[in-house]
């Protein structure tokens, strides 16, 4: 009988929700409880403030474009998109009015336009060595 | 406290060359030592700054001059690395453990985008956020949209800084491109073009630091340190890289306002005072940026002020002379002190024909990976 294979983030503590219902996970984020600040990611501490007293928190799915650009020529080093290399957005979207996540844009990049709306989106990228299937994000377009 | 001065300087060209490491650097210490009319022996604390290159590699450089007991270290903060270890010499000085040090800057660097795994996390190599040209670009783009910034104002930055590589012997690039070349070249990461980006090579600078008596001792006639700062970016302040969030609520001030703030204290001068400027061109917006950050300018005014004309050499507040890295390629540890190299030319007047009328004070400034930013002011 086929099994279904596990499913892991790409960085752990990253996304938060279970990997199996992809359309219900979501960013996990660090918010500090002496600042204020929210940091992407499950952090032990606080990067504005220095304070351990943080509590992890899920973002929105909605977020709007604060700036981006088009990569033009295949990243280097252990980049993991499609064999062939077509060029792809990234961007700065800002989520709940608190945070700016650096994230891959999945939109066509004659779309991208700063200011609009885009939405979360989690799916598999790859299988790692263990057979596990590795979860990663992106925003596209639209509200 | 005592003042510190420059009384020599070396450099080896900016380039690809079939030499190693160790040749480079000590080409240039050994250029330095020669300006300044004194030996190695005479040396008494040498300071390497360094990225790329492996530990220990002052002590490998700097052995190929003679045998020596002399505390010489590897200083590392990115594209700051130079000012970080000019610093190093300065406060050594002014402390009284030493009355002369040389400050040498080495790198031998990869063609192409630099190595990600240092900076990046894993997984943002993964899913390709992994490009430094990308960071730079993001900041173009909010900028256009901010303050209307187009990108023939860009690619003026890269045609001004070409055009002045031509006469500057140490410079990789040493062509004059159009406006329309620059603005037809293909893109990198929008709105940023191939000729409006810098290259990772190879290279050295290197300069000799002493105390005002010792100077006077040696009959040298030196050019002042008048200020050497280095700071990283606050908390949120800068999203060059590498970043994976931001905050959206503080707008924290970035790192070269910081540390120009600083080093204008230190040195009892405002931006008014500058005769010249050689600043960090990684891109060509990013120069737009520094205007800003500097003070030549208000915020949003970077544009305005590349049209204008008076960052030219003749201009009122001429920027990057010597083509800057667009054009010498910035080979990380070197780079700033082949900025301090270009000031202290253009002070004692040798820079022919890029030479600025009567420059009496100048300043240099790198900005890089984890908002590491260094300035250094000269004065003659």
């Amino acid at each position: 009988m086929a099994t279904t294979p596990r499913r892991v983030p790409i960085k752990e503590g990253l996304l938060a929700g279970s990997l199996d219902r992809l359309s219900e996970v979501r960013l996990c984020a660090t918010r500090c409880r002496s600042c204020g600040e929210s940091t992407l990611g499950t952090n032990s501490n606080c990067p504005n403030c220095g304070g351990q007293k943080v509590e992890q928190v899920s973002l929105a799915n909605e977020g709007t474009l604060y700036t981006y650009t088009v990569v033009r020529h295949r990243p280097p080093g252990n980049y993991r998109g499609p064999d062939e290399f077509e060029p792809f957005g990234i961007g700065l979207v800002e989520v709940d009015g608190v945070i700016r996540v650096m994230a891959p844009l999945k939109s066509k990049i004659e779309d991208l336009e700063i200011g609009m709306k885009v939405r979360f989106h989690s799916y598999p990228l790859r299988t790692n060595e263990a057979g596990d299937e590795v979860i990663a994000f992106a925003y596209t377009a639209g509200g | 406290m005592e003042d510190v001065y420059v009384i020599g300087r070396g450099m080896h060209p900016f380039g690809r060359f079939d030499k190693s490491s160790e040749q480079i650097g000590a080409e240039a210490a050994r250029l330095a030592l020669t300006d300044a009319g004194i030996s190695w022996g005479d040396v008494q604390s040498a300071f390497m700054a360094r990225m790329y290159l492996p530990a220990t590699s002052g002590p490998r450089i700097l052995r190929n001059l003679g045998g020596t007991d002399i505390s010489i270290i590897d200083v590392e903060a990115a594209c700051a690395s130079g000012g970080a270890a000019l610093r190093q010499a300065v406060l050594a000085i002014k402390a009284g453990d030493v009355e002369l040090a040389l400050v040498c800057g080495t790198e031998k660097m990869p063609r192409g985008f630099m190595d990600p795994s240092m900076i990046y996390s894993p997984w943002q190599v993964e899913l390709g956020m992994s490009q430094n040209p990308a960071y730079w670009s993001m900041r173009a783009m909010r900028h256009m949209h901010e303050y209307g910034t187009t990108e023939q104002q860009i690619a003026k930055v890269a045609f001004k800084n070409h055009r002045n590589s031509v006469h500057n012997e140490n410079a990789m690039y040493r062509k004059e491109f159009s406006i329309d070349q620059i603005m037809s070249s293909p893109l990198v990461c929008d709105p940023i073009r191939l000729l409006e980006i810098c290259s990772p090579n190879d290279g050295a600078a290197a300069v000799v630091v002493a105390s005002g008596k010792k100077m006077r001792q040696l009959g040298a006639h030196g050019i002042r340190i008048a200020g050497v700062c280095h700071s990283i970016s606050r908390y949120s302040s800068d999203f060059r890289c590498p970043a994976d969030s931001m905050s959206a609520t503080l707008e924290n001030v970035g790192p070269t306002r910081v540390t120009a703030e600083r080093v204008y204290e230190a040195a009892g001068l405002g931006v008014g005072d500058i005769d010249c400027f050689e600043v960090q061109d990684t891109d060509a917006f990013c120069e737009i940026e520094i205007y800003e950050d500097l003070g030549l300018c208000p915020v949003g005014e970077g544009g305005p002020l590349i049209d204008s004309g008076e960052v030219e050499i003749g201009g009122r507040t001429p920027v990057n002379m010597s083509g800057g890295l667009i054009s010498k390629g910035e080979p990380v540890g070197a780079s700033h002190l082949g900025q301090v190299v270009e000031l202290v030319d253009q002070l004692r007047g040798r820079c022919g024909a890029r030479q600025v009328e009567n420059a009496r004070v100048g300043l240099a400034h790198v900005l890089g990976a984890g908002g590491n930013c260094a300035i250094t002011i000269l004065q003659r």
